[in-house]
C-alpha cells in the first residue's frame, strides 16, 4: 500500500491521445455488441448503408434513443425511472392534440410535449427527492398515474401529426438523413449537459449520496433535476414518434421502459449510480434496435421472434452487468 | 480574537445519549486537540458543527454572533469546512472533480473550471512528494489506497479556504512523511488566522500540533488543558478515567498451551492479508491489535469463511477443514461477533427472538421445519436472563435496544450455538462502560469452559486486560506478538507506532 | 408477533400500535369503500355483491402471494415478471385442459412446472449473476411473453375445464364460490408458513439483513432463489384460476396485475426493502384495491381515471409508512 503500483491510469501521461482509448470493460462490451450486430446487419441487408435505408432504420431507433439517454440520466443519478415510457405516451398525445394537425403549430407542440415530460419529471423528482419514496416503485406507481392521464387526452388510437413533421423526419439535409441527425443531436445534447454542473452533481449523487451530501452537494435538488431533464428528453422522444408514426396513440411507450432500461444497462451504465454516459445509452438503444431488425433479416418466424429478441437481450443485460461489476473492483 | 463556540450540545441516536452538553471552543490561529475514547461522541460534535448531524440542542457561535447551521452548504456559507472521519469522496469522479466538489465554478450551470484547475494543479504539486507516483487531475479516485484518498479529503477542503477547519481523524490512514507535510500545511492556515480541530488516535500527533485540547468522554467535556503543559499520560488519564486503568487484568490463570490448538491457521491469503497463520488454544484469548484497518477484520472474516480466502490448512481440533462459506464454519463450532453490528450483526427491524434465534433455529425446530414457539422462547428467555440483556418484550424488534444490550443479541445468538471458537471483532465499540463489563465477564465465562477466542479490539486498553497473548497486524501481516505480562497498554501502543515508523522508510 | 406480545403492556398504547398497524389501516379502507359504495349506489354493499368482488379479488390476492415473498426478501426484490408469467400459466393451463375434465391435474401441474422454472431463471440471475431484480424480472417478461407468443403461434386455443370453472363461478357453502376457500386456505397457510416454520423466518432474516444472515449460518442466495420460484409458481396458480374465471384465454390475459400485486403487498403494509409485513396485509390489500376498481366502475369512472386512481392510492399508502431515511440525522 505503500506505493501505489503504476496502473495504465498512471502510466498514461494526461492529456494525451491515449487516453481516450482507454476504456472500462463494460464500455468495451458496449463496443463489442455494437460492431457484432452492425456487422450481422451489413451481412444480412447489404443496402444497410443506403440513404434510404438509413433514414428509415434511424427513424425507428430515435424515439428510444432519447428514453434510453432521459433513462440514463436518472439512473447515473443513482435513480430510476420506470415510468418514460407513459411519460412518452403522456407527452405525445398532448402534443398531438395541441398541434391538431396544424403544421403552423409545430413550435406549440413542440414546446408542448417538453413541457409535459418536465411537469411529469418534476413529479417524479419531488416523489423520490422531497417524499423520499423508493425509485422503483414510486415511479411504478406514477407510470400508471401517466399512463391513466394520456388516456384522458386520447382514449383511443388516432389523430393526425402535422405533415410537416412526417416529411421533415424522413427528409434529407446535405444528404444526411435528418433522423440521423436527431440521433446525432440526442449525443449533442448529453455532451452538453455533461458540461454543466449539474450532471457533475447528478454523478455525484449517483456514486455517493452521503459522501456528495457531506461535500457540499444540494443532493435533494439534483435528484429532482435529475428526473426532470429525464421528462425533457422523454418529450423529444415523443416528438420523434410522433414524427416516425404520423398518428397519437396513448399506449406508445409501454414497452419503452424495458428497453430504456436495457439499453442504458447495454450502455455500460451501473444501474447502482454514477457510472457510465448517457453516449453509452444511445449505443444501447442502437443496439437494441439493430437486434430485432437482424432477427427479421433471419427469417426468424414472427412469433418467435419475440422470444428469441427477449433470451438475447436477457443475456447481454446479464453480461454487461456481470462485466460494469468487474470494472468497479 | 475570533472564535467559534459550540456549548450545549446534546444528541441521541435512538437509545443512546452521544452527547449531553458537550462544547469546544476554537480560537483562531490555534490548532485545537479534540479527544476521547472510542464512541465518546468526537465525530458526533464534529458533524454537528459541519452541519452533517442534527443535533437535539446546541449553540453555535461565531465571533459572539449566533448561527444557524442547517446543513454543509450553512457551514461553508460561514467558512467551516471538515475533513469527516468517513470519507466523503466520490468514487468515479475524478481528482480535479472531486477536488472542486460542490463548490465548481460555473457560469449560468456551465462549468467553467480553467482557473479552479490551477489552483488543483497548484494543491497536488505540492502534495505531489507524498502522493505516490501517477496521480493527476484526472486520475479515477476510486482505485486510490486509502492514504492518497485521505490527504485529497484533506485538500479538498483546504481549497475550500476555510475560516475553521475540522480534521476528524485526517492523519488515520497517511504514512509519517504524510502527516509531516499535512502538519506543515495545518501550521500555515494557523499562520494566516485559521482555527482548526485536531482529532486524531495517536498521542504523539496531538502533543506534537495542538496548542490546546478538550477531553470528552460519554458525550461529557471533562477538560481543556493547554497541551504544552501536558503529557501523554495525564492525557490518557483524563481520556479512559482512572477506573478504566486501576480496573487491570482480570484475574485469570493463563491458559496451559501444550495442548493441541483448538484452531489452526496457517498461510491465510485474502484481500489485504498475506500468508497469515496463527493458533488458539482451548480457553486462550488471542488478541489482535496493531492500529486500526491493518487487517484484523479480514483475518476473522476470512478465517469464517465469510469473504473470499484461501488458506494451506485451517484445522478444528486436529481436523483438517475448508470454509467456502460461514454455514460450514458455524457447523464446525466456530462464531463470529462481526464488527459493525447493526449493518453485519442485526435483524434491526426484526424481533429480539427472532435475532437470538437465527443461528440455531434448524436444530430445535420440529423435523427441522416447523418451530416450536414454546422452544424458541425458551432459548431466548434463558439467554436474555443468562446474559442480563435488558429487553421490553422478546417480540420488540431489535432497533429498540441500545448499543449494549443489542450486543448482548449477536452474542446471545451464538452462545446458543455452543462454539467451541468464538471470534470477536471490536465488540464494545459504542458500548457504555456497564454493558462492556459484562461482555469481558462473558467472554472469561467463555475461555473457562474451555473456548478459544479470537479478539480484534480497537480499544488497547482492552486488549490489555483480556488478551492471553496479542498478535499485531499491519499492513496484512503478523509483524509482532506479545505474550503474558508484556501485554500492557504501552507495548501495545509502542508495537503499533513503531511498526508505521519502520514502514516510512520505505516508501 | 402478537402471541408474545406482553400481556402487561398499556392498554393506550397497545391501541395506537393497532390503530397505526398498515394492517388495520387496509382494513379500514376496504370496510369504508364498501360502505361509501353502499352510499353512492345502494346494494353495492349487499351479502352476494360483497361475495362477487372478494371472488374477483381472489385472483390478485393468489398472485400476490409470491410478490409478497420477494419483496420480503429485500435486495430491492421484485417480481415484475407476474402478470405474463400468470398470463402463459393460463395459456398452457387452457391447451392441455381442453375444456375436459379428465385432464384438470395435468392441466395445472405443468404450467405450475413452467411457472417453477421461470422462477428458477429469475433467482438464479438475481443470486448467482447478481442482475437487480427489477432487470432480471423485468428482462424475463419479454422472454416469458415470447414463449407465449411462440407457443400460441399468435392465437391462443382451448378451453378451461369445467370442473375449474366450477370452482371459480358456482356458488357453494354460503352462498360463497370455491375460489374464495382456495384462498382462505392459502391465506391461512402462507400466514402460517412465514411466521411458523424455519423457512419463513428464514426469509424474514435474509430480507432485514443479507450481511447479517449469510454471517449467522442462513443460506441466503437458496432463500432468494426460492421466493422467485414460489413468485412464479403462485402467479401461474391465479393464472390457471383466472382461465377458470375468463373459461378461454388471450394473450395478455392476466399482463396488466403485475402492478395491482406490488400495490397489494405495499397497501398490507409490507415493507418494500423487505424484511417486515407479511401475507394477511397483501391480502387485504388486493381487497382495497378490488373494492376500489368497483366502486370507481360503479361510479362510471372510465379506465384511464381508474389507473390514475390507483396509482395515487399506493402513492399516498406508500408516503404514510414507506418513507427512506433522511441525509442529515
Amino acid at each position: 500500500m505503500t506505493t501505489p503500483p503504476q496502473t495504465t491510469v498512471g502510466a498514461i501521461r494526461d492529456g494525451s491521445w491515449q487516453r481516450y482509448l482507454t476504456f472500462s470493460l463494460s464500455t468495451w462490451v458496449t463496443i463489442g455488441l455494437l460492431i457484432v450486430v452492425t456487422a450481422l446487419n451489413v451481412a444480412l441487408q447489404p443496402t444497410f448503408f443506403t440513404t434510404y435505408s438509413l433514414t428509415s432504420n434511424f427513424a425507428t431507433f430515435a424515439p428510444l434513443v432519447f428514453a434510453a439517454v432521459a433513462q440514463a440520466v436518472v439512473v447515473i443519478g443513482g435513480g430510476l425511472d420506470l415510468s418514460i415510457g407513459s411519460i412518452v405516451a403522456l407527452a405525445s398525445v398532448v402534443a398531438l392534440t395541441v398541434m391538431d394537425g396544424e403544421p403552423s403549430r409545430v413550435a406549440i407542440g413542440v414546446l408542448a410535449a417538453i413541457v409535459t415530460g418536465v411537469i411529469a419529471g418534476a413529479i417524479n423528482g419531488f416523489i423520490v427527492g422531497v417524499i423520499r419514496l423508493q425509485p422503483l416503485i414510486a415511479t411504478f406507481a406514477t407510470n400508471s398515474v401517466f399512463a391513466g392521464a394520456a388516456l384522458v387526452v386520447l382514449p383511443k388510437p388516432g389523430g393526425m401529426v402535422p405533415s410537416t413533421m412526417t416529411t421533415g423526419y424522413r427528409s434529407l439535409v446535405i444528404g444526411i438523413p435528418v433522423s440521423v441527425l436527431i440521433v446525432v443531436l440526442a449525443i449533442v445534447l448529453y455532451w452538453l449537459l455533461s458540461r454543466t454542473r449539474l450532471m457533475r452533481h447528478i454523478r455525484a449523487v449517483g456514486g455517493d449520496r452521503s459522501a456528495a451530501f457531506a461535500s457540499l452537494v444540494p443532493v435533494v435538488r439534483v435528484q429532482m433535476a435529475s428526473y426532470i431533464v429525464a421528462g425533457a428528453f422523454a418529450g423529444l422522444a415523443a416528438l420523434a414518434i410522433l414524427a416516425n408514426t404520423g398518428s397519437g396513440d396513448p399506449f406508445v411507450g409501454s414497452s419503452m421502459a424495458l428497453d430504456s432500461i436495457a439499453a442504458v444497462v447495454l450502455g455500460g451504465i451501473a444501474l447502482a449510480g454514477g457510472r457510465g454516459s448517457g453516449i453509452g445509452a444511445v449505443a444501447g438503444a442502437i443496439i437494441l434496435a439493430m437486434v430485432s431488425t437482424v432477427l427479421s433479416f433471419m427469417g426468424v418466424p414472427t412469433t418467435w421472434r419475440q422470444l428469441a429478441s427477449g433470451v438475447i437481450i436477457v443475456a447481454a443485460i446479464a453480461l454487461s452487468v456481470v462485466m460494469s461489476r468487474k470494472d468497479q473492483r | 480574537m475570533a472564535s467559534l463556540d459550540i456549548t450545549g450540545v446534546d444528541k441521541r441516536y435512538g437509545g443512546v445519549q452521544a452527547l449531553k452538553g458537550a462544547s469546544l471552543s476554537v480560537a483562531e490561529g490555534e490548532v485545537h486537540g479534540l479527544l476521547g475514547p472510542n464512541g465518546s461522541g468526537k465525530s458526533t460534535l464534529n458533524k454537528v458543527m459541519a452541519g452533517a448531524v442534527r443535533p437535539d440542542a446546541a449553540t453555535i457561535r461565531l465571533d459572539g454572533q449566533d448561527l444557524r447551521i442547517h446543513g454543509p452548504q450553512d457551514a461553508h456559507h460561514h467558512r467551516i469546512e471538515s475533513v469527516y472521519q468517513q470519507l466523503s469522496l466520490i468514487p468515479h469522479l475524478t481528482v480535479a472533480e472531486n477536488l472542486v466538489l460542490g463548490t465548481e465554478a460555473a457560469r449560468a450551470g456551465w462549468l467553467t473550471p480553467k482557473a479552479q484547475l490551477v489552483e488543483v494543479d497548484a494543491m497536488l504539486e505540492r502534495l505531489s512528494p507524498v502522493l505516490g507516483g501517477g496521480i493527476g487531475p484526472r486520475t479515477r479516485v476510486g482505485s486510490l489506497n486509502p492514504g492518497t484518498k485521505q490527504l485529497l479529503e484533506f485538500a479538498k477542503v483546504v481549497l475550500r479556504r476555510p475560516r475553521f477547519l475540522v480534521l476528524d481523524e485526517a492523519t488515520a490512514s497517511l504514512h509519517r512523511d504524510q502527516v509531516a507535510l499535512l502538519f506543515a500545511m495545518v501550521r500555515e492556515l494557523t499562520a494566516e488566522g485559521v482555527g482548526v480541530v485536531f482529532v486524531s488516535h495517536r498521542m504523539e500527533e496531538v502533543l506534537d500540533l495542538c496548542d490546546r485540547a478538550t477531553i470528552i468522554r460519554n458525550g461529557l467535556n471533562v477538560a481543556t488543558v493547554d497541551v504544552k503543559d501536558t503529557d501523554e499520560q495525564e492525557l490518557v488519564r483524563l481520556m479512559v478515567g482512572d477506573l478504566a486503568r486501576a480496573a487491570g487484568r482480570g484475574e485469570r490463570p493463563a491458559p496451559s498451551r501444550d495442548g493441541q490448538p483448538v484452531l489452526s491457521v496457517r498461510g491465510l491469503q485474502a484481500e489485504g492479508l498475506a500468508d497469515v497463520s496463527l493458533d488458539v488454544h482451548p480457553g486462550e484469548i488471542v488478541g489482535l491489535g496493531g492500529l486500526q484497518g491493518q487487517g484484523q477484520s479480514e483475518l476473522l472474516t476470512g478465517i469464517f469463511g465469510a469473504s473470499p480466502a484461501q488458506a494451506e490448512r485451517i484445522e478444528v481440533a486436529g481436523d483438517p477443514v475448508e470454509f467456502r462459506n460461514p454455514r460450514s464454519a458455524i457447523a464446525a463450532g466456530l462464531a463470529l461477533v462481526p464488527g459493525d453490528r447493526a449493518s453485519e450483526g442485526l435483524y434491526s427491524v426484526r424481533s429480539i427472538q427472532e435475532n437470538i434465534s437465527t443461528v440455531t433455529l434448524g436444530r430445535r425446530a420440529r423435523a427441522g421445519l416447523v418451530i416450536d414457539a414454546r422452544a424458541e422462547k425458551e432459548a431466548a428467555t434463558s439467554q436474555v436472563d443468562a446474559l442480563r440483556i435488558k429487553i421490553g418484550a422478546l417480540a420488540d424488534a431489535v432497533s429498540t435496544l441500545s448499543g449494549g444490550n443489542a450486543q448482548k443479541v449477536v452474542v446471545a445468538k451464538w452462545l446458543l450455538s455452543e462454539p467451541r471458537i468464538v471470534l470477536l471483532d471490536d465488540p464494545t465499540k459504542g458500548v457504555d462502560v456497564g454493558a462492556k463489563a459484562e461482555i469481558y465477564a462473558i467472554i472469561r465465562d467463555l475461555t473457562a469452559q474451555g473456548v478459544g477466542v479470537i479478539l480484534n479490539s480497537s480499544d488497547d486498553v482492552e486488549l490489555a486486560e483480556l488478551a492471553d497473548r496479542v498478535l499485531v497486524l499491519y499492513e496484512g501481516r503478523i509483524v509482532q506478538e506479545l505474550e503474558g505480562t508484556d501485554v500492557t497498554h504501552d507495548n501495545l501502543v509502542a508495537a503499533a507506532l513503531r511498526i508505521s515508523d519502520d514502514d516510512t522508510k520505505e516508501s | 408477533m402478537t402471541a408474545m406480545q406482553s400481556p402487561a403492556a398499556p392498554t393506550a398504547a397497545r391501541w395506537r400500535a393497532i390503530v397505526t398497524d398498515p394492517i388495520f389501516i387496509a382494513a379500514a379502507v376496504a370496510v369504508a369503500i364498501v360502505l361509501v359504495g353502499q352510499l353512492v349506489s345502494p346494494g353495492f354493499g349487499a351479502y352476494s355483491q360483497v361475495v362477487g368482488m372478494v371472488r374477483v379479488a381472489s385472483f390478485l390476492g393468489i398472485m400476490a402471494i409470491g410478490q409478497t415473498i420477494v419483496i420480503l426478501s429485500g435486495g430491492d426484490g421484485i417480481d415484475l415478471s407476474v402478470g405474463k408469467t400468470a398470463t402463459l400459466g393460463a395459456i398452457v393451463a387452457a391447451r392441455i385442459m381442453d375444456g375436459s375434465d379428465s385432464r384438470l391435474l395435468l392441466g395445472i401441474l405443468v404450467p405450475v412446472l413452467v411457472g417453477a422454472v421461470i422462477g428458477l431463471v429469475n433467482g438464479l440471475g438475481i443470486a448467482y449473476l447478481r442482475i437487480p431484480p427489477f432487470v432480471m424480472t423485468l428482462g424475463m417478461t419479454g422472454v416469458v411473453a415470447g414463449i407465449a407468443l411462440a407457443y400460441t403461434g399468435g392465437a391462443a386455443a382451448g378451453r378451461s375445464a369445467p370442473a375449474l370453472t366450477g370452482l371459480v363461478n358456482n356458488r357453494g357453502l354460503f352462498d360463497v364460490p370455491g375460489v374464495v376457500y382456495v384462498w382462505i386456505v392459502l391465506i391461512v397457510a402462507v400466514t402460517w408458513l412465514l411466521r411458523r416454520s424455519v423457512a419463513g423466518w428464514n426469509i424474514y432474516a435474509v430480507g432485514s439483513n443479507r450481511v447479517a444472515a449469510n454471517l449467522s449460518g442462513v443460506p441466503v442466495r437458496r432463500n432468494v432463489i426460492m421466493a422467485y420460484v414460489a413468485s412464479s409458481v403462485f402467479a401461474c396458480l391465479g393464472g390457471i384460476l383466472l382461465l377458470g374465471y375468463t373459461e378461454s384465454v388471450f394473450l395478455n390475459l392476466a399482463d396488466s396485475y403485475t402492478l395491482p400485486t406490488v400495490a397489494a403487498v405495499i397497501i398490507g403494509g409490507t415493507l418494500a426493502s423487505g424484511g417486515v409485513g407479511g401475507y394477511l396485509g397483501t391480502a387485504i390489500g388486493a381487497l382495497v384495491l378490488t373494492f376500489l376498481t368497483s366502486l370507481l366502475s360503479t361510479m362510471n369512472m372510465p379506465e384511464s381515471w381508474r389507473t390514475i386512481t390507483s396509482g395515487v392510492v399506493l402513492l399516498v399508502l406508500l408516503g404514510m409508512y414507506g418513507r427512506q431515511r433522511k441525509l442529515r440525522t
